[in-house]
């Protein structure tokens, strides 16, 4: 029996990450957010666009430094800064701000098909659909071309 | 076949009589035929494979993201699997099924960090294989598994930078510390030396104070070790802490004598003094305690002599430290092979850095030949010696 203890310690992290991930989409919020593509490829991970959120700019803080940000719907559908600290608070996305440009780890890149970075690199008008759990989770539902 | 063929030619050579060639003839009579899978039953097993795996890839995309990530944990369950009944029926290499089942594990990882899109700073990859290799290594005690902690110990440090926390460098450590203090045998033991000192380097992102004498403090701290390793283990690893002495007095060196950018200035004496107190301490303790290990003190003055630009104190230093280790260890009659590669090195280093620029290039290599040719010569005489052979 002890054989088998190290298979399913690994198999019960695989499970606890993968329901966090999940509770995000069970538990969280739905946000769509307006993106602009960079495409660079990595020999791991495979193609993925690098992203950056024209709608998520910090007035107050511009420096490149941690802050802790919550995200709402804006008027057009498209989610905006809600709450913005330099220290946390709960369900807080804990990102960084770069140029006054806001954003978070695992906003800033999304995994795609291979060959089609270029192709959305080329439309540029892209839209990020992601789940937000109320503790500050976030699981990157889609990429897809923005038609406004 | 071929063992009557041998048989016969023995007999011939009248290496072994009628009666035994005959006895071993029947006794290989009985013994079973070697099982062998029919080669076109792997060719088959090969291609059959590959067509799984294209048709896997193929559909990649549209295969749901649960199921992705169930595929390559079913693929680590069967190799773990296989690995259990190969080692339980004998048959098979179990320890390839097991680092197979690993890499698996990794393979799955990899699939969840694609599927969920993880940053790519993220550390969590790196510290579950890590700690995965070390669960494998503790409980089937294999080289395989300290040398893959040793490589996920290594990116679980490179993926704490830039932003590395305390805690997080804390709990490496503690990690660390426990593959040291339970590994029994050499490799494991210096895997684990090694990331405890690259952990130092850490301070470089935790500290805000600017030291360029991190790494020195950080082998100096490793003293501490020392204390807690049974004797065994302390024969160990007593070249670890000798050679990186003389990797960072040869490093320093190089830096001091080759850059011309300032690395230490005003605000650095008191660290650089309290250094040099500390390795006295360091000198008495292992006098003391662990005598041959008295050398590890000698970098304790790098930090006073880094304010001289010339270099020329570093550079005797090295040269001294290197010739005296080599006379006493041949006095005592120890090993003279570590000792040599350090000073040859110390010889190069001084060499380029004072000579490089002021010399013709021929005759720098030919002033570099006739250098590397004198201590080759050195280090046969001094072995020859060492052999008994009288001049």
């Amino acid at each position: 029996m002890k054989a088998w203890l190290l298979p399913i310690i690994q198999t019960v992290f695989i499970v606890v990450l993968l329901v966090s991930y999940y509770a995000a989409t069970w538990f969280g919020e739905q946000y769509i957010l307006r993106a602009e593509p960079l495409d660079p490829f990595d020999p791991f991970y495979g193609e993925y666009v690098m992203l950056q959120y024209p709608d998520l700019q910090s007035p107050s803080i511009t420096d490149d430094s941690s802050i802790y940000f919550t995200l709402k719907t804006g008027e057009d559908g498209y989610a905006i800064l809600d709450r913005v600290e330099t220290n946390p608070f709960f369900g807080a996305i804990e990102g960084y701000v770069y140029d006054s440009r806001v954003t978070a780890p695992q906003l800033e890149q999304f995994y795609v098909e291979q060959g089609q970075g270029p192709q959305l690199e080329e439309i540029r008008d892209l839209q990020v659909t992601i789940d937000v759990s109320s503790w500050g989770i976030i699981r990157p539902i889609s990429l897809e071309e923005r038609i406004e | 076949m071929d063992t009557e063929r041998k048989l016969k030619q023995w007999q011939q050579a009248e290496l072994i009589d009628q009666g035994t060639a005959e006895r071993i003839l029947a006794f290989e009579k009985h013994q079973p035929a070697p099982k062998k899978l029919p080669l076109l039953l792997m060719i088959g097993l090969i291609f059959f494979a590959l067509a799984v795996f294209s048709f896997i890839a193929a559909n990649w995309q549209s295969i749901p993201d649960i199921a992705k990530v169930l595929l390559m944990l079913s693929l680590m369950w069967l190799f773990y699997t296989i690995a259990y009944f190969s080692e339980k029926k004998a048959f098979g290499y179990p320890l390839l099924f097991r680092v197979i089942g690993l890499a698996m594990f990794g393979a799955t990882l990899l699939t969840v960090a694609q599927t969920f899109h993880f940053p790519l700073a993220n550390s969590v990859l790196p510290w579950a294989m890590f700690l995965a290799a070390l669960a494998h290594y503790f409980y089937w005690r294999h080289l395989i598994y300290s040398l893959i902690g040793f490589f996920f110990g290594g990116s679980v440090l490179m993926s704490f930078l830039p932003n590395i926390g305390w805690v997080e460098w804390g709990i490496f450590i503690a990690v660390t510390f426990g593959w040291f203090y339970f590994s029994k045998n050499f490799a494991s033991t210096a895997f684990s030396w090694i990331l405890l000192f690259a952990s130092g380097f850490m301070l470089w992102g935790l500290v805000d104070y600017d030291s360029v004498l991190w790494p020195i403090w950080t082998l100096f701290a490793l003293v501490s070790l020392l204390f807690i390793a049974p004797e065994n283990k302390q024969q160990m690893i007593r070249p670890l802490y000798l050679m990186t002495a003389g990797i960072l007095l040869v490093v320093y060196l190089a830096i001091r004598g080759q850059t011309f950018i300032s690395i230490i200035d005003e605000s650095h004496w008191l660290e650089a003094i309290a250094l040099a107190i500390v390795a006295v301490g360091v000198l008495l303790i292992s006098y003391f305690k662990f005598r041959s290990l008295m050398w590890i003190a000698i970098p304790g003055v790098i930090g006073l002599l880094l304010f001289d630009e010339t270099a020329i104190g570093l550079a005797v230093v090295a040269e001294l430290s290197g010739l005296a280790y080599l006379i006493i260890a041949q006095q005592q009659n120890e090993k003279l092979g570590l000792g040599f590669v350090y000073f040859i090195i110390v010889q190069f280093v001084i060499y380029i850095i004072y000579a490089w620029e002021r010399l013709d290039m021929s005759l720098f290599f030919l002033i570099g030949a006739i250098l590397l040719f004198l201590l080759s010569g050195a280090a046969w005489w001094i072995n020859r010696r060492k052999e008994g052979v009288k001049p």
